[in-house]
């Protein structure tokens, strides 16, 4: 059953084996059925071999008792296999497991939908916080532009409240007279020396 | 062979054979939607840089399918025999929780996996002989250290059936 070589190709592969130029052994089917008989075969009449009745018929017993328990022996492996498969698939206690997997597929999907359900609530809560978050910056932004625009508008008053005050002590063409001689009758001594506090300490005299 | 590539380790078969992922029969495409930059898509990522090999080398019958930056927040989808579809948020997960995750939901347990070992070895013993698609070996002659096939190599005189009915005779 298992052979994988007949007894054809074994002849062949001896003679390839022993490369020898005649061939000693015959090769089966060598001569096709037109081929003529050969000489020293013309008037061979082919006898099978002479058969013993006694040792006949104690084979014979002998090989119906043997076939019949090895077809016995084939047929109960083939059933036992196809038992095998057959309860593997619809037997009881297939379907109690098919049942039981199904029981816990329910259970680990019914588990995976609280998970998910879980990150949903997370990732809901994360939007609203980034929504929120953003909402308060915008707010931020505005309030800030709006104090920057309140301080440049304080700043510019201030600056004209300055020049406003500055502008009284203005030497215009009206009071130049006046101013001039002001400063010639009052003279200023700028020769004065300081300490490192910024205090005066001498002066010379002014003549 | 050089190591090619950014972690060239996820190419070599002991990383492979690692992978405990070992997916129920009825599970048939997976798909894993994410995306290429952000941080909440990071584990997926990772999932798919790292794991998928893995998995696809312990399911060599599921269909794996990558598909990028078409959903906002990461996802994986499962199609199982049955029509039914499993979906898994894995938003903020790392690369591990989620291997974790999908083990548990849709892998063969640690008793399964066993029992099918054993159900193998049973099966394919490997003291029988027979054809090389379901046994070790054909012949004894194929055994290290056995009288070696009188095909190739003709027995010694000693052993043939033909000589050793030839010397009983003789004895008789």
């Amino acid at each position: 059953m298992f052979q994988a070589l007949g007894g054809r190709s074994i002849q062949a592969a001896r003679l390839c084996a022993r490369r020898r130029a005649v061939v000693v052994e015959s090769i089966r089917g060598r001569k096709s059925r037109s081929d003529p008989v050969a000489k020293s075969k013309e008037g061979r009449i082919k006898t099978p071999p002479p058969v013993d009745p006694v040792e006949m018929v104690v084979l014979k017993e002998r090989y119906t008792e043997y076939k019949l328990m090895m077809s016995a022996l084939r047929l109960d492996f083939r059933e036992e296999v196809l038992r095998k498969k057959y309860e593997a698939e619809t037997g009881s206690m297939a379907e109690e497991r098919a049942r039981k997997e199904a029981e816990e597929h329910g259970a680990l999907m019914a588990w995976n939908r609280e998970e998910n359900r879980r990150m949903l609530q997370i990732r809901l809560q994360r939007v609203q916080k980034e929504k929120e978050e953003a909402e308060r910056k915008e707010l931020e932004a505005i309030l800030e532009l709006e104090q920057k625009q309140q301080e440049f508008i304080r700043m510019k008053e201030e600056e004209v409240m300055q020049l406003q005050e500055e502008a009284k002590h203005f030497i215009t063409l009206e009071n130049l007279d006046q101013r001039i001689e002001e400063a010639l009758d009052s003279p200023k001594n700028y020769n004065f020396a300081v300490d490192k506090e910024g205090r005066v300490i001498k002066q010379t005299v002014l003549m | 062979m050089p190591m090619k590539g950014t972690f060239p380790i996820r190419r070599t078969l002991q990383y492979l054979q690692k992978g405990d992922i070992i997916f129920k029969n009825k599970v048939k495409i997976m798909t894993v939607n994410y995306n290429t930059s952000g941080d909440l898509s990071d584990g997926a990522r990772k999932f798919v840089f790292f794991n998928i090999p893995q998995v696809q080398y312990q399911n060599p019958r599921v269909q794996i399918m990558m598909f990028k930056n078409m959903t906002p927040s990461p996802f994986l989808k499962f199609y199982l025999d049955d029509g039914e579809q499993v979906l898994v948020d894995v938003e903020g997960k790392d690369h591990r929780q989620i291997a974790q995750h999908v083990k548990k939901i849709l892998g063969k347990s640690e008793d399964t996996l066993q029992a099918e070992t054993q159900a193998q070895m049973q099966a394919s013993n490997p003291a029988n002989f027979g054809p090389k698609k379901y046994c070790l070996r054909e012949c004894i002659c194929e055994v290290e250290g056995q009288v070696p096939c009188p095909g190739t190599k003709p027995l010694p005189k000693e052993m043939t059936g033909k000589y050793q009915t030839k010397m009983a005779a003789q004895q008789e």
